[in-house]
């Protein structure tokens, strides 16, 4: 293990070593601080769609049961006939916002709800139901606009979050065990080498000594 | 995996600001933006801004510079974060009902999580190592 990391053990090489592990154990800390970030962010999104999707389901629901009745009261030809005929605009403004350098969209969204008279079906041929329909059915474009906002974000944290993750196992499981493990291969080696040396410096004194 | 780490360490900090913009030309704003480091606009919501505002008072609005910057510091400790600046400090003490000291903040996870969600779009993170 340690061989791949290291050419020759030498004094060199341990300073390297010891200059990556840092990097590494820097890269690292960091890396976990904005995992950490990152899953307070996509937990804060989540518990916000949980509420929104609860609540344009049921604005959803009360508009389906306000068009059921006005089928009813209207007929369905007449109701499809004077949907037709609304004006289908709504003004969105999308735009980006940065969560610690990922892109995330952000929709604003003027005000849905309409008033009668501006919705583009005739007022004389149709009935009150048709006003409340259209009125629920406003109200809930709007909130699914911003459900979709969220969804998206929850989506691109996710994907974030799962990318810095993997950053991190391979920091905390493989590189830095591998850097710590090479440094302790070169000092280990030095060391043995310095007793060589000392060994060697001993045996030649004692040669030397033998000699005179 | 080195070059992926530098690559990661220079990517933290690319979502920053070139140059904060104050509260008030943000009002002031068609579409208030500020451009960051890596060239990419970031969007202020308007709500946030009204909401900013109320918490306020005008004289103060050219003074609080946007996005308030949330530095996430390895020396804190995991999950808490410091929050610079007079009138940054002030106003999120005030989202958190609870007083500022010289000049600075420190926020923890759960408070962290209240103003981030309050304000997403007026609020980043700042990695300071």
């Amino acid at each position: 293990m340690a061989a791949a990391f290291t050419s020759s053990p030498n004094r060199m090489e341990l300073m390297k070593v010891r200059k990556r592990l840092a990097l590494a154990e820097k890269g690292h800390d960091l890396l976990k601080d904005k995992m950490d970030a990152l899953v307070m962010e996509l937990f804060n999104t989540l518990k916000t769609i949980q509420k929104s999707r609860a609540t344009a389901i049921e604005q959803l629901r009360k508009g389906y049961e306000a068009v059921s009745a006005c089928m009813a009261v209207m007929g369905t030809f007449e109701t499809m006939q004077a949907a037709e005929e609304t004006k289908k605009e709504i003004q969105i403004e999308i735009s980006e916002r940065n969560i610690m350098g990922i892109e995330v969209p952000t929709v604003e969204i003027e005000e849905t709800e309409r008033n009668a008279l501006t919705r583009g079906y005739s007022l004389h041929t149709t009935s009150s139901h048709l006003d409340t329909a259209a009125r629920e059915m406003e109200r809930a474009v709007k909130l699914l606009v911003e459900l979709a906002e969220l969804e998206v974000t929850a989506l691109t944290l996710a994907r974030e979050l799962e990318r810095t993750k993997r950053r991190v196992n391979a920091l905390e499981y493989i590189l830095i065990p591998r850097l710590q493990g090479a440094m302790n291969f070169i000092m280990m080696r030095l060391d043995e080498m310095e007793r060589e040396n000392f060994t060697r410096l001993k045996r030649i004194k004692a040669i030397l000594e033998e000699r005179e | 995996m080195e070059q992926v780490i530098k690559f990661e360490l220079g990517r933290l900090n690319a979502h920053l600001p070139v140059k904060r913009i104050s509260l008030k030309s943000a009002l002031s704003a068609s579409r208030p933006a500020v451009q960051g480091k890596n060239g990419n606009l970031h969007y202020f919501k308007r709500e946030e801004l009204k909401l900013l505002s109320k918490l306020l008072p005008e004289s103060e609005w050219d003074k609080l510079q946007l996005p308030i910057l949330i530095a996430l510091e390895s020396k804190l400790g995991r999950g808490a974060a410091r929050i610079s600046g007079e009138i940054e400090a002030k106003v999120i003490g005030k989202i958190l009902q609870r007083e500022a000291t010289d000049n600075e903040i420190i926020v923890y996870r759960p408070e962290l999580a209240l103003i981030r969600r309050k304000l997403p779009t007026t609020t980043q993170y700042m990695f300071v190592w």
